[in-house]
């Protein structure tokens, strides 16, 4: 403060100074005299003298108020962790019971992922996430999955990308993100699962992604400058991710998405979305569905591989179960008969093309999403409620092949199926929730299936979930969720899932 | 192929429809992103006919939980000018606007990045920053506009950050400044008046958001209902509260507009002293509408705490 007042006394004696040399030099045009120069000089002074006057009044003013403003406390240090990622971690289980012995899904091929949970006390999933600035251009982060199937633990690299920062150098709105990350589709693809409001993902994400679509690629994205929230992206991805798979040349999946959103009055927001996910799979192995048990390439000795799973599964099915496999290569049709009549049929569709085949074609899946959230005071914390939905439809057109010994079967598969969910949350306090669900799945119709073996839909899968949570704070969070599936023809599975979700360190701010 | 080439039509429909969206008209020069009312009320100020103030929390909002929305990606899509409280307060959702609104000039660093925490003296930095002890906020208290000259320094520094964004209306942020920094110190100097009879009243607070304008009147903060910043109270935590209110002879309750009453009844009717809300931020109660009512309403209701005390 004394500098700026010392500036300001030195500003006000120099510049009479600096105005009698300026008139001076051009004299000869007009020579006031002393007089009048004296007086423009008192007049001068007086007027700097008052506004000298008045900012030392200022000052006076913010100085008697308190002290001085510090700069925030940043000692100078630079120890080595200083500039360490972020790191968060998110501790993910839940102890889970089924009523039906398995979880098939008829007229779908599932990748490994798309199976219900894991039944009893499980980890669902543990994220290890570690996300920083790399520069002023670049933000990057990755998140590593683990998830304990059948008492092995499975690493996945779920994100690794790399993402420009505003400051990149690109025209304002538009970023770039490049690596493996949950991409743009549909509403949930790009949150992560401790995210959800369910504890396991609807039907169509099932189905349609695998649970999350994660590719290797790259999308860049643009939001337009305007008062509605208008954005819109395009993505190219390697293809190996289902729904695609086998990429040969690398570059085998795109996809272009649309949203718009806005608020409704102070206390509402909307966001609709569009979005097409287009590629092509070669040989894009399924698994077999048969719950969690996992060998997700439908190698050849896979049912041998099945057998002994099936060994450890569960007692009483044991020995219907070796019967069926000892009657499997000799006379399927036979052996389906007997099936059909039979209580555990779930387990013997060995031709079922789309529990077993690989897929062969070109595979687009189009997707429409909503949302909406309303929170009654305006503070989502206390009150809200949550209206969400999605849409999607594939159109497939290639083959699913079943190889068994050195005999595959064909299966041509021109045509869509399509899936959908609608969901609702009601938060009624700050710390409960309770929440319903609607999933729904319809099948490719037979017409558009040309195959050996006869092929009718026999079921539309649905799913009704019910839940209801307790947050005790931003981290942690407990859930009891009920679901009634009835995804396969003949069986009804009652699932009772009590899970937590916890977040440890670094924990970045959710999107809409 | 067939599939291929509706995909790619697709992508032309995706990428036209946002296109056809119109543009928000460009009457204002400076679009300034306020975080919370208070930053608004400020940038109206001083921004006078020129801002286009955009607030992105209304006076009945915890700017602690606010839902990273469609419409504020828009918002901050625009944005010449962010004007925040920071130091973690908006860490829930200010991030996420500003890396998907993908704005240049009001990244971090920028001349357009204005956070009010970086510009006052920051009261209560925690000794210990860990979960355990609730929502902290490593830098200190956020709450930094219950304090006439916080104010009065961001008032300045707003003003020295527009001049910079918009040089040509220069002198009008200039003048809009000294108008207001006159004003304010009027205002100040009889709200300072004021405060000193308010000096050692005993209250109870929710949450440890009243921290500046306790620091500036002097007033007595004696128990938080909340069991540690951001965890709801427990009945054996609302026990103690009571014993401490009583103890210490609180005569109020202090509630912002979003704070909710659980707990507060409770306590409120077991010691006998009144909840009183107090309007927060500009909009946190019917009437006040710029910086000078939420002080000035602040204060007078205060002072009839302490008369009927």
């Amino acid at each position: 403060m004394s500098i700026l007042r010392g500036l300001a006394r030195l500003l006000f004696l120099a510049t009479p100074i600096i105005l009698i040399a300026l008139p001076a030099q051009s004299e000869t045009d007009q020579a006031p005299t002393a007089a009048e120069l004296a007086a423009e000089i008192q007049a001068l002074k007086q007027d700097y003298e008052t506004r000298i006057r008045n900012l030392e009044a200022q000052l006076d003013a913010i100085n008697a108020q308190s002290a001085a403003p510090q700069p925030p406390v940043s000692g100078i240090r630079s120890q080595d962790n200083t500039f360490n990622p972020a790191i968060g971690v998110i501790l993910n289980a839940a102890v889970a019971n089924f009523s039906a012995p398995a979880s098939e899904i008829s007229g779908f091929q599932l990748g490994h992922e798309s199976e219900r949970g894991q039944e009893g006390i499980a980890l669902i999933e543990t994220e290890f996430n570690f996300s920083a600035n790399i520069d002023d251009k670049f933000f990057g982060s990755t998140t590593i999955g683990v998830h304990t199937d059948e008492g092995a633990e499975t690493f996945e690299i779920e994100e690794a990308y790399v993402q420009t920062l505003p400051s990149a150098g690109l025209p304002d709105g538009l970023r770039v993100k490049a690596g493996r990350a949950f991409w743009t589709l549909g509403y949930m693809n790009e949150h992560h699962p401790h995210a959800d409001d369910f504890a396991d993902r609807p039907l169509p994400y099932r189905v349609f992604i695998d649970k999350s679509y994660n590719d290797n690629g790259l999308e860049f994205a643009y939001v337009f400058p305007t008062d509605m929230f208008a954005e819109t992206g395009v993505g190219l991805f390697r293809g190996d991710d289902f729904p695609f798979g086998g990429s040969d040349d690398g570059i085998g999946a795109s996809s272009a998405y649309a949203r718009l959103g806005g608020d409704i009055g102070s206390n509402q927001s909307f966001r609709i979305g569009a979005y097409v996910l287009n590629g092509s799979a070669a040989m894009r192995g399924g698994g077999h569905a048969h719950g969690a048990e996992g060998d997700a390439h439908g190698e050849e000795d896979e049912h041998g591989h099945e057998d002994e799973m099936h060994a450890d599964e569960d007692e009483d099915e044991h020995g219907h179960e070796d019967d069926m496999h000892a009657d499997e290569d000799e006379d399927e049709h036979g052996h389906e008969d007997e099936m059909h009549a039979g209580e555990d049929e779930h387990e013997g569709e060995h031709h079922d093309p789309f529990a077993e085949g690989l897929f062969t074609g070109d595979s687009t899946l189009y997707g429409f999403d909503v949302r909406y959230t309303w929170a009654p005071t305006g503070n989502p914390r206390e009150q809200e409620i949550t209206l969400q939905g999605e849409y999607f439809w594939r159109a497939e057109d290639g083959y699913y092949a079943v190889t068994e010994g050195d005999e595959t079967e064909f299966t041509q598969v021109d045509g869509t199926s399509s899936g959908w969910y609608v969901q609702g949350t009601y938060k009624f306090s700050r710390a409960w929730r309770i929440g319903a669900r609607y999933s729904r799945l319809d099948p490719i119709s037979a017409a558009d299936v040309t195959s050996d073996d006869e092929y009718e839909v026999e079921h539309s899968p649905s799913t009704v979930s019910v839940m209801g949570d307790w947050t005790n704070s931003e981290f942690g969070r407990i859930r009891l969720q009920f679901n009634r599936e009835s995804v396969h023809h003949e069986e009804t599975d009652n699932q009772l899932y009590l899970q937590y979700i916890m977040s440890l360190g670094a924990h970045a701010a959710h999107a809409y | 192929m067939q599939l291929k080439r509706l995909a790619r039509a697709l992508c032309v429909i995706a990428l036209a429809v946002p296109g056809m969206v119109k543009p928000s008209p460009a009457s204002a020069e400076v679009q300034i992103f306020a975080c919370e009312p208070e930053w608004a009320a400020l940038a109206s100020e001083i921004g006078g006919d020129v801002a286009h103030v955009y607030s992105a929390t209304h006076g009945r909002q915890d700017p602690h939980y606010i839902r990273a929305r469609p419409s504020l990606i828009a918002q901050v899509r625009q944005a010449d000018l962010l004007f925040c409280s920071g130091a973690g307060l908006e860490e829930g959702w200010l991030p996420v606007l500003l890396q998907r609104g993908a704005r240049v000039t009001i990244q971090r660093d920028q001349p357009g990045h204005l956070m009010a925490s970086e510009h006052v003296r920051m009261l209560n930095p925690p000794s210990l920053v860990d979960r355990s002890q609730g929502h902290v906020h490593a830098e200190g208290n956020p709450h930094v506009q219950l304090l006439p000259e916080n104010i009065a320094f961001l008032a300045t520094e707003l003003a020295r950050r527009l001049t910079v964004i918009d040089p040509d209306n220069a002198e009008m942020y200039r003048r809009q400044l000294s108008i207001f920094q006159e004003r304010w110190k009027d205002a100040t100097a009889n709200w300072m008046e004021r405060k000193s009879h308010l000096e050692g009243m005993p209250v109870v607070v929710r949450h440890e958001a009243w921290a500046y304008l306790f620091e500036w009147t002097g007033i007595k903060q004696v128990a938080s209902i909340e069991r540690l910043p951001g965890v709801p109270p427990t009945a054996n935590h609302l026990q103690l509260v009571l014993e401490l209110a009583r103890n210490a002879g609180a005569v109020a309750i202090l509630r912002a507009p979003y704070e909710p009453s659980e707990g507060m009844e409770w306590l409120s009717d077991k010691a006998g002293i009144p909840i009183v809300d107090l309007p927060f931020t500009v909009g946190g109660q019917e009437g006040v509408d710029d910086l000078f009512d939420l002080f000035e309403v602040t204060i007078t209701l205060l002072e009839e705490v302490r008369d009927q005390y």
